[in-house]
């Protein structure tokens, strides 16, 4: 147990927290993009691409 | 007139005297929960006027009630507290039985976290925001979740993240990932931590593999390394849009919907199937109960040691709110998940083991009630449990006899002779030092708090059921 965690604010020491997730949640989506449009380009069209969808990155 | 006037006031500012706030209710200025002649009732403070009305007229209220997901009130125009803050009261729908996070099984934990995550969402659509998330705002109307805090709103900035965030993974994620990774019981953790399991020691608990789902990566040892590093140099204007909030929430719902128990089997949960007179047996214990049940003026049904619930799904669908207990987990979760898809609504299971119930914790010992003074019914039911509490807890039939006297007025127990296949199981590779457990003396004990009406031996098994009422 960190005490220090007591004295700060436990809403907004997450902020930054969730700035980093989205930033990586974002990043992942950016690949999985880009992704698609290679699978696109060698005429694999499976499927259609997905914006704003990021949950196929979940482990 | 006059005197009239006052002695009507007088009456009003009395009954306001006996206005008593509930004890877990301090946390929040916005309002506080208060019971008043046997009701309880939400007060509003002034400081939460603006958002409550934004609450109500954005249609998030109208909608979150149309969707069964809160609990539906009725607004008072009446200062029952005296208080100076006051701005409204609140009547809500009254529940029948409060149950407690450290009382849900698995699946309940999981649809609570995904009832939390989709109000929120509900909410950012009609710019309003969860400010906290804590599973005490949740609570169980037969086998649905239903949010009960109406104070729980706030005008959403959609500059900001989420205050909340944090909360919610020590509050959801956190029990339900020590599920996954450790045990189920491991969901009572929460009794030992009502604020949240700190990451700190979560991830002190969870195993090395869990380190390699992103999931578990992003939201629990990336923060804990963050905090560990950054100590208290936070930004408060980072900038965040509405996009990346919406995404994290959907992150987080994948998360929880990915959060599943290995499949194992408990020493419980195929009770019926293994035993081999289980159909004839289940279906004359089944017919001699509901006769007796059905003459009987209940309304309420709590089933101690229900295993995987047949009973009590009997009693339900007799249209009894039945409560049903057992110390396994898994079997909980079992007959939540069955009573669901059976459409069975008033049927509450809850995971707590009798011989060692869950106490009153928080402040003053009386935020969160003990669950024997909650769990009062008409009818306890007490099937095939005897052997178990006398053998292998070493409970007195005259313990049992008191306690049983104290929960319900009408009680259907049934006795386990030793020669039970059941009881040689449990006295076997053990010396039999229980030279009181026969019908006698368990009679003998029952009758000191109860009046036998009945008594009527099972065929093929020797197994006794008697209907008892408290005298």
């Amino acid at each position: 147990m960190k005490y220090f965690f007591l004295y700060v604010d436990p809403g907004s020491g997450s902020y930054l927290v969730q700035v980093i997730i989205a930033a990586i949640l974002g990043g992942v989506f950016y690949i999985k993009g880009i992704w698609i449009k290679i699978k696109l380009l060698f005429g694999r069209k499976k499927q259609e691409p997905q914006p704003d969808n990021p949950d196929e990155h979940d482990g | 007139m006059e005197e009239k006037n006052r002695n009507l006031n007088l009456i009003i500012r009395t009954s306001m005297m006996d206005s008593k706030q509930h004890p877990a209710s301090y946390r929040d200025p916005a309002g506080f929960i208060f019971e008043f002649e046997n009701k309880f009732y939400r007060q509003v403070n002034q400081l939460y006027a603006a958002q409550y009305e934004f609450f109500k007229t954005s249609g998030l209220y109208d909608l979150l009630l149309k969707e069964k997901k809160i609990l539906a009130h009725t607004e008072i125009d009446k200062n029952f507290t005296d208080t100076a803050t006051w701005y409204k009261t609140l009547l809500p729908e009254q529940l029948g039985f409060i149950s407690y996070p450290y009382e849900w099984c698995f699946g309940q934990w999981k649809d609570a976290a995904l009832l939390t995550l989709n109000i929120l969402k509900i909410s950012i659509e009609h710019q309003m925001i969860l400010k906290d998330a804590t599973p005490f705002n949740i609570q169980f109307t037969g086998n649905k979740p239903v949010f009960i805090d109406t104070l729980s709103f706030e005008k959403y900035d959609a500059s900001k993240p989420w205050v909340a965030y944090r909360q919610f993974i020590e509050c959801f994620i956190a029990p339900l990932l020590l599920a996954k990774y450790t045990a189920p019981d491991f969901l009572k953790i929460f009794q030992l931590y009502p604020d949240g399991i700190p990451l700190a020691a979560l991830t002190k608990l969870l195993p090395f593999k869990s380190r390699f789902n992103l999931n578990v990566l992003l939201h629990i040892f990336l923060p804990t390394a963050i905090s560990t590093q950054k100590k208290s140099t936070v930004n408060k204007n980072i900038l965040f849009t509405k996009k990346q909030l919406l995404n994290i929430i959907h992150n987080l719902e994948l998360f929880v919907r990915s959060i599943k128990l290995t499949p194992h089997t408990t020493s419980w949960n195929n009770y019926y199937q293994e035993t081999v007179l289980s159909n004839a047996y289940v279906a004359e214990k089944k017919s001699i109960i509901k006769e007796w049940m059905q003459q009987l003026p209940i309304e309420t049904v709590l089933d101690l040691g229900t295993n995987t619930g047949l009973f009590a799904e009997m009693t339900a669908a007799e249209g009894k709110f039945t409560i049903a207990v057992d110390g396994d987990i898994a079997c909980i979760d079992k007959l939540y998940k069955a009573s669901s898809e059976k459409k069975i609504r008033n049927l509450l299971a809850l995971s707590a083991d009798i011989t060692n119930p869950s106490p009153a914790i928080g402040w003053n010992n009386s935020e969160r009630t003990a669950l024997l003074q909650r769990i009062k019914t008409d009818l306890c039911m007490a099937l095939a449990l005897v052997h178990h509490l006398s053998i292998s807890k070493h409970i007195e039939f005259d313990q049992m006899a008191a306690t049983f006297s104290d929960l319900s007025t009408w009680l259907i127990i049934e006795f386990v002779p030793k020669t039970d296949e059941k009881v040689l199981l449990l006295l076997k590779d053990r010396e039999d030092i229980f030279l009181n457990y026969n019908e006698a003396s368990f009679i003998d004990s029952f009758q000191k708090k109860f009046i036998l009406l009945k008594r009527q031996v099972l065929e093929n098994t020797g197994r006794v059921l008697f209907l008892m009422k408290r005298k």
